[in-house]
């Protein structure tokens, strides 16, 4: 049975998520920071299927060495189930805030938790995934669009807007998922951005202030229910042969900003490297040789 | 440029240190929590490329406070700047508090930080100027009912920086007092400053600007700094209506946000 580890499973898109691919027969192991939500999680989707195969894992993904710890509870967790091999990591958990709050490392919030969090635990999930030729899929946005990376103040210190920093996390799990296809085409990892749409979740209403909270409100109800974007990760993960393409949305490819180049992908891993201390292989130049041919 | 920073695993000592990080000052940090520490130490040295040195210390233990000084002392560390931020907040009615926990808050925001204060200062850099700031807070400008042991603390440290500074004057030193209405660094001061509404929302300062600001204008020269103009009004009104009047619109006010607080937890 193949395995697949969800982050932010415990409510939301990656909720629906996790239950689909547990009734498609996926062995899914999520990932939440509320004990409470998990056991509330797991209860609904064994409710409707008794025989899912689902197991929670407790982590602030907001926090480095809660990623690190949970990466090697996770590991363990895949030599004993499944010959240490992953089929899929879905990188979902995200957030918005209204406010500039830091996390353990001094990093604001949005970027380290939408973008690091989930850099950091791919890098430590990569040799399972390379087991398996696994699918990295990012939960990312529209509003990726119409903005660049902050390159000289990529926590927005200076000037902080709430919606800037949560675009901007935005772009940057495109451009990871960019840089991640430029550097493992040879290992036959393969990366993917899903565009859930506008989705009826509570996201806008956690840790905000009463103004993004009333707008968020009033958004949400035009959104769709979180089973609709559910079904494009499933896709992503069902097809025998690998899907190509980059950015997806209800199951179809789509266009995606032109701040999303190779140069700005390598710029970020850079940057990222640094912040999280790890050093992806450096298998780029060689996999741009063998595209290149 | 060295810089102390004691509280500097929280949110507001975090804030400061990514800004003076961020102006390749070099940092010693201290703080209870040891895991904080080594977590903002990684994230400083990560972003800027400044020398930070860590040390976790319970301030109000003073064999703990020699201990740090101690080391201080063996590598010859030398200071320009103490950012006093170690702090409690703590809300409610006096009489229904747990008694320790209220001589805490003074035995933290008063004694502990007279003591590294004093001890800093004798380790500042020889001919070199000084600059020291206190986090006082906006509530240090009124008598504040359910809130009274922590404000009557934070006026300590409002007129104590105003008299230190004028005795340091000569020795070049400034002193500042940084006095914030609320800031959002927790879910806990988020819940509470959502509690209070309105008011809330009006008196709270984006923790960035706070952090810069203090930093400018500590380096300035200044003694004291109220972040944002509706905070500065509330400090002026405080100053000229009469304080048994302020003290029962504190009083009404609190009561309200705090029933909707303690029911909301
Ligand atoms: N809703 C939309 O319209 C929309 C549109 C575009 C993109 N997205 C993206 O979709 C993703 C999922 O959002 P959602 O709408 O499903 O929101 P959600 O219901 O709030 O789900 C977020 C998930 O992340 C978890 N999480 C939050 N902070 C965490 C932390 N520090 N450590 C570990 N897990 C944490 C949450 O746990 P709890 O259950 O404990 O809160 C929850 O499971 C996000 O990346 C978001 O940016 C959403």
């Amino acid at each position: 049975m193949k395995t697949i580890v969800i982050t932010g499973a415990s409510s939301g898109i990656g909720l629906e998520t996790a239950r689909i691919l547990t009734r498609k027969g996926f062995n899914v192991l999520g990932i939440g920071h509320s004990e409470v939500n998990c056991n509330r999680a797991k209860g609904s989707i064994l409710s409707e299927n008794p025989d899912a195969d689902i197991t929670y894992f407790l982590a602030d993904l907001m926090q480095q060495r809660e990623v690190i710890r949970v990466a090697d509870e996770i590991t363990l967790c895949l030599n004993q189930k499944s010959n240490g091999k992953l089929h899929a990591l879905i990188n979902n958990a995200g957030c918005v805030r209204s406010w500039y709050m830091t996390t353990e490392e001094g990093y604001e919030q949005q970027f380290a938790l939408n973008h690091l969090a989930g850099f950091l635990l791919t890098y430590k999930l990569l040799p399972a995934l390379k087991k398996a030729h696994g699918r990295v899929i990012m939960t990312g946005s529209e509003s990726h669009k119409g903005i660049r990376v902050h390159w000289d103040d990529v926590m927005l210190r200076r000037r902080y807007n709430p919606l800037t920093a949560y675009k901007q996390s935005k772009l940057c799990n495109l451009l990871f998922a960019k840089g991640l296809n430029d550097r493992y085409a040879t290992a036959a990892i393969r990366a993917y951005v899903v565009d859930p749409g506008l989705v009826k979740t509570g996201i806008g209403n956690k840790e905000t202030g009463w103004l993004v909270n009333f707008i968020w409100t009033l958004r949400k109800r035009g959104g769709v229910q979180p089973e609709v974007p559910a079904e494009t990760y499933a896709f992503l993960c069902e097809r025998e042969t690998v899907p190509d393409g980059l950015y997806y949305y209800l199951c179809k490819k789509k266009n995606y900003s032109k701040q999303v180049t190779s140069e700005n992908a390598d710029r970020l891993f850079k940057l990222s490297e640094r912040l999280c201390g790890i050093e992806y292989e450096n298998e780029i130049a060689h996999d741009r040789k063998v595209r290149a041919k | 440029m060295n810089v102390m920073i004691t509280g500097a695993a929280g949110g507001l000592g975090r804030a400061l240190a990514n800004e003076c990080g961020s102006r390749g000052f070099n940092l010693f940090l201290t703080d209870v929590n040891e895991d904080g520490l080594l977590s903002i130490k990684l994230g400083l040295e990560r972003q800027f490329n400044v020398t930070v040195t860590t040390k976790s210390c319970d301030l109000t233990n003073a064999e703990s406070v020699d201990k740090m000084l101690a080391i201080i002392d063996k590598y010859g560390i030398r200071f320009d700047m103490l950012l006093n931020i170690a702090g409690l907040d703590f809300e409610g009615e006096f009489i229904g508090r747990d008694r320790e926990k209220l001589v805490k808050i003074v035995m933290l925001n008063n004694a502990a930080t007279l003591r590294i204060t004093h001890a800093i200062i004798k380790r500042r850099r020889p001919g070199k100027h000084f600059t020291i700031v206190f986090v006082s807070s906006l509530a240090s400008m009124f008598p504040m009912p359910l809130k009274a042991t922590y404000a009557a603390s934070k006026r300590f440290l409002l007129d104590f920086a105003a008299s230190l500074r004028q005795e340091l004057k000569k020795e070049d030193v400034n002193v500042l007092a940084l006095c914030p209405g609320g800031m959002v660094t927790t879910q806990e001061t988020l819940c509470s400053i959502k509690a209070q509404g309105f008011w809330g929302n009006v008196t709270t300062n984006p923790l960035e600007d706070v952090a810069r600001n203090t930093i400018d204008r500590a380096l300035a020269g200044r003694s004291i700094y109220v972040p944002g103009i509706p905070n500065r009004l509330l400090s002026f009104f405080g100053k000229i209506m009469p304080r048994s009047w302020v003290a029962a619109v504190v009083y009404w006010r609190w009561n309200n946000a705090q029933s909707k607080w303690l029911n909301h937890n």
